[in-house]
C-alpha cells in the first residue's frame, strides 16, 4: 500500500480514503493543495456521519461491486466523487474516493437546460394554437373537399409529432438539470390509463389501429404524480402507434400484485401491441436515451429516441421498474411496476 | 466471502414463446405461458410475453371480416350439453348476453367488463366451442 500511496500523492488528482469507523486514512498531495490546510473538517464531519449511518460518504460503502458517482455541495462548489476502489489491507475497511471539481460544468449544463425549458415553452403556445385550429377545421370535414381534410390530417398528425418531441426535449431537460422531481399525491391508476388512452383515442382511430383498455375500475392507488404517469403511459402507446399496422391493436392494461397478506404490493401496466416486433439484440437498451429502434416506423419520422428513457426515469422517480417483452412479427409489451405504499 | 443464494438462469422467452408460437399455436403457448408465470412469478418480462399472447388473441378474433359488427351465436353443442363447458362467472355472465342479435360493439357495451377482456372471453368460448362468430 506505501508504494501506491507515494504514487498517488505524484498524481495531479485530489484523492482521499476514508474509512467506515470515520477515520480519514489518507489525503494525497493534489487533494491538500486543492482543498488547503484544514481542509479535511468537512471531510472528517462527513466521515463521521459514516459511522451513523447518514450523510452523503454513507452511500459509497452500502453499494455494491459497481462504480459509484455523485456530486456533491462542499462549501459552495460542486465536487463531483467518484469510488476509485474499496481498500481492503488497511486498519478498516475504507474507499478511495477522488474529487473533481464541476462546479463550472454545472452551472454551464444548468444555463444550457434553463435555455431549452425557454425554447420548449415559448414554442407550445403557438403550436397549441395550431392543433386547436386544426382540430376545429377538421370537425367541418362534411364542408370540406376530401383532399383537404387528407391534407389537413396529415398536419394534424406532424404536429402532434412535433408536441410530443417538444415535451420530450422539455423532459430531458428536467431530467438533465435535476429538476424532475415526483409529486407525492395520490394516484389513481385506472383513471390514468383511462384519460391516457382516451387522448389517444382518436388517433388510433384515424390510424385504424384498435386500442382497448385491458383493466378493471378497481386498480388501487399509489403515491406519485397523475401528470408524469399519464405522460409515460401516453409515450408508450404513441409508440406503440408508430409501429402497429392497419387493423393492429394495442393493449393498455393493468394487473395487482399481492403480497402473503394478500395486500395490493404493486400495480402492473402494460401497453402491448400487435406491431413489427423489437430484434432480440435491441431489447436490453430500449430505455437507453436517444436510442432509436432499428425497425423503420410506419407512421411518421424518427423521434428524439427520448420517449423511453424518460419513462423509464419516470417510473424509477417511483420507485418502479420497467421492462420489455417482443417477438418479432407478432408484438411488442412495455411492462412498468409501481410499487403500492402504505403507511407504515 | 458470502454464499449467493443460486437462482436458475432466466430463460430466453422470446425464443421459446416464438417458437412455441410457431409450433403449437396461441392458446397452447398461453397456457404454458401461465404455467410459466406461476413459476417465474417476479420475471416482469415474461408478463409481457403473457400479454403479447392476449392481444394476439384478441387482434385474430377482431381479424373477423365483419370485426366489431360480428354477431357471436350460442353452438349448437352449448345449447344441447352446457354441462360439459365449465364455465367461470365471467364466461357464464358473458354467455348469457348472447342471443344471437347483439354484435360484438354492443357486447361490449353491454359487458362490465373491460373492452379487451370481453373480447378475449369471446375468443376463448369460441376456441372451445361454446359459441360461433358466423361470417
Amino acid at each position: 500500500m506505501s508504494s501506491g500511496i507515494s504514487l498517488t500523492d505524484q498524481l495531479p488528482i485530489a484523492i482521499a480514503i476514508v474509512a467506515e469507523n470515520g477515520g480519514i486514512q489518507y489525503t494525497n498531495h493534489a487533494f491538500n493543495q486543492a482543498f488547503g490546510a484544514d481542509a479535511t473538517d468537512w471531510l472528517r464531519e462527513a466521515a463521521r456521519a459514516v459511522a451513523g449511518e447518514r450523510g452523503w460518504l454513507h452511500g459509497f460503502f452500502i453499494d455494491g461491486e459497481d462504480a459509484l458517482t455523485i456530486d456533491v455541495d462542499i462549501e459552495g462548489r460542486v465536487y463531483r466523487i467518484d469510488r476509485i476502489m474499496r481498500v481492503e489491507d488497511g486498519p478498516a475497511p475504507a474507499v478511495a474516493l477522488s474529487f473533481e471539481d464541476v462546479t463550472r460544468e454545472r452551472e454551464a449544463e444548468q444555463s444550457k437546460s434553463d435555455f431549452t425549458a425557454q425554447i420548449v415553452h415559448d414554442l407550445r403556445g403557438p403550436l397549441s394554437g395550431i392543433q386547436g385550429t386544426l382540430e376545429f377545421v377538421l370537425t367541418q370535414e362534411s364542408k370540406l373537399d376530401p383532399m383537404y381534410t387528407d391534407l389537413l390530417q396529415e398536419a394534424q398528425r406532424e404536429t402532434e409529432r412535433m408536441m410530443s418531441l417538444i415535451n420530450e426535449i422539455l423532459d430531458f431537460s428536467k431530467i438533465k438539470s435535476g429538476n424532475f422531481t415526483v409529486e407525492e399525491e395520490p394516484v389513481r391508476v385506472a383513471g390514468v390509463l383511462k384519460r391516457a388512452v382516451r387522448s389517444l383515442q382518436s388517433v388510433a382511430a384515424r390510424d385504424e389501429v384498435f386500442l382497448l383498455s385491458a383493466h378493471g375500475r378497481d386498480v388501487p392507488q399509489i403515491i406519485g404524480s397523475v401528470e408524469k404517469l399519464t405522460q409515460a403511459v401516453i409515450n408508450l402507446i404513441s409508440n406503440s402507434l408508430k409501429f402497429t399496422p392497419r387493423k393492429g391493436l394495442i393493449s393498455v392494461g393493468a394487473q395487482i400484485v399481492r403480497n402473503e397478506n394478500d395486500l395490493p404490493d404493486a400495480i402492473i401496466i402494460t401497453v402491448t401491441d400487435s406491431g413489427m416486433g423489437i430484434k432480440a439484440e435491441e431489447l436490453q437498451s430500449m430505455f437507453e436515451k436517444y436510442k432509436q429502434s432499428g425497425t423503420k416506423s410506419l407512421r411518421g419520422g424518427a423521434g428524439t429516441g427520448l420517449g423511453l428513457y424518460i419513462v423509464k426515469q419516470v417510473v424509477e422517480a417511483h420507485g418502479g421498474e420497467v421492462s420489455v417483452a417482443s417477438i418479432e412479427g407478432v408484438g411488442t409489451s412495455m411492462v412498468l411496476r409501481l410499487p403500492v405504499k402504505r403507511a407504515a | 466471502m458470502s454464499a449467493n443464494p443460486i437462482t436458475p438462469a432466466k430463460p430466453d422467452w422470446g425464443r421459446l414463446v416464438g417458437d412455441s408460437l410457431k409450433q403449437n399455436g396461441a392458446w397452447h403457448t398461453y397456457a404454458k405461458l401461465l404455467e410459466a408465470r406461476r413459476a417465474y412469478p417476479a420475471d416482469l418480462s415474461l408478463r409481457g410475453y403473457v400479454e403479447i399472447l392476449r392481444n394476439t388473441i384478441v387482434r385474430d378474433f377482431l381479424a373477423h371480416p365483419k370485426g366489431m359488427q360480428a354477431v357471436p351465436k350460442l353452438s349448437a353443442e352449448f345449447m344441447s350439453n352446457f354441462d360439459r363447458f365449465n364455465l367461470n362467472a365471467q364466461e357464464g355472465y358473458l354467455v348469457s348476453l348472447i342471443d344471437g342479435r347483439l354484435d360484438v360493439q354492443k357486447l361490449l357495451i353491454l359487458s362490465p367488463f373491460d373492452p379487451f377482456n370481453t373480447i378475449f372471453i369471446l375468443a376463448k368460448l369460441q376456441v372451445e366451442r361454446a359459441i360461433t362468430v358466423p361470417q
